[in-house]
């Protein structure tokens, strides 16, 4: 079946083809999601934020310059909104029910989904302790892997600001892990 | 190196360092094991929307999209408060415009402002018809009372005449 570009797509959305518009999100659909869910910790959280942006994308969309990355100026859209909702969140003090992990399901191993919770949850909450910007900058680079200029352009900032916080998260998510003790045994490894 | 930021040319003086110095490999591992961990939950651990509700949040933002100001229009029009503002400037213009001429000389006006009004168009039409052709400059000379006249053209040039 014949795919229709992305700049086709935003074309037929701006010309008045509301039915467009879903099949021009659905590739970043996960992405989006997963990044709102990241940056909040709560899933239905992250729906809201996600909803949200998907308003401003319709909305906005004549602003979108064609022939640059659509990914990245959704995620830029995505990582805002988040920002705002965290923003009104931390205003209305609702953060410790906010944070309440919600259940995936993890495979059908039961030892393995025991597991996979446990590192979760502490991984999870290791994110939850950088800030927003760390957060976003850890997420873009490492989670969808954005490139730093890419990740500077979505969040409109220096390439050198990305650099340093990205070096501050990961120094913080290593420190928790120490704290933690997870107790990984290292695999032998050839690369570096 | 981590996280794969740095140059290819660095890895190697880097990758030689750690050979050689077993604090800093320790300290390696644990910086790439933290790392690894935390990409491979951020992999697995990815939730997908439930496609009912997907459909149903796009149909929102579809519907709830507002009127958009065309991105042509001016930042004045974006802007609510500025509407009544203009409006206010447009309706202080318009007055000032209908008000101003029987205020500031258009209105009715009186007998000396006639009078001199009619003085300046006798001047100006004066002064439009004065570009004559030939200027003739007389002198008396108040010992003999004897009279030289000089004729010159419009260029100022003498022009000699009987």
């Amino acid at each position: 079946m014949w795919m229709k570009n992305e700049d086709e797509l935003v074309s037929e959305v701006l010309e008045g083809d509301q039915s467009s518009f879903e099949p021009l999100l659905r590739p970043h659909r996960q992405g989006l999601l997963n990044m709102a869910y990241r940056m909040s910790g709560n899933l239905e959280e992250a729906k809201e934020i996600c909803q949200e942006a998907l308003i401003k994308i319709y909305r906005y969309l004549y602003r979108f310059e064609k022939g640059k990355s659509f990914k990245s100026w959704v995620y830029k859209i995505t990582v805002n909104s988040a920002y705002d909702y965290l923003r009104k969140r931390k205003k209305s003090e609702d953060i410790i029910e906010s944070q309440k992990r919600q259940d995936f399901d993890y495979g059908s191993d039961p030892e393995k989904q025991f597991l996979n919770r446990e590192i979760g949850t502490k991984i999870e909450s290791f994110l939850q302790n950088l800030s927003p910007k760390e957060k976003a900058v850890f997420l873009l680079r490492d989670g969808d892997g954005f490139s730093v200029e890419e990740t500077s352009k979505i969040l409109k900032c220096s390439s050198l600001s990305v650099r340093t916080h990205l070096s501050r998260a990961r120094k913080k998510i290593r420190a928790q892990f120490e704290q933690a003790n997870l107790g990984f045994k290292r695999e032998v490894k050839s690369e570096v | 190196m981590v996280g794969s930021d740095i140059s290819t040319s660095k890895i190697a003086s880097i990758k030689a360092h750690l050979e050689k110095c077993p604090e800093c490999q320790q300290e390696y591992d644990s910086y790439s094991l933290a790392l690894e961990k935390t990409k491979e939950w951020l992999e697995e651990d990815r939730p997908d929307w439930v496609e009912r509700e997907w459909q149903q949040a796009v149909q929102k933002a579809v519907k709830e999209k507002k009127t958009v100001i065309s991105p042509l229009a001016p930042w004045p029009f974006k802007k609510a408060w500025a509407f009544t503002v203009m409006g206010v400037l447009a309706v202080a213009l318009t007055l000032l415009l209908v008000i101003k001429p029987f205020y500031f000389g258009e209105g009715i006006a009186s007998d000396s402002e006639l009078l001199s009004r009619s003085q300046a168009q006798l001047l100006r039409s004066a002064f439009q018809e004065s570009q004559q052709e030939v200027v003739k400059m007389t002198m008396v000379l108040p010992e003999s009372g004897q009279k030289i006249v000089w004729f010159f053209d419009k260029n100022f040039e003498l022009e000699v005449k009987e």
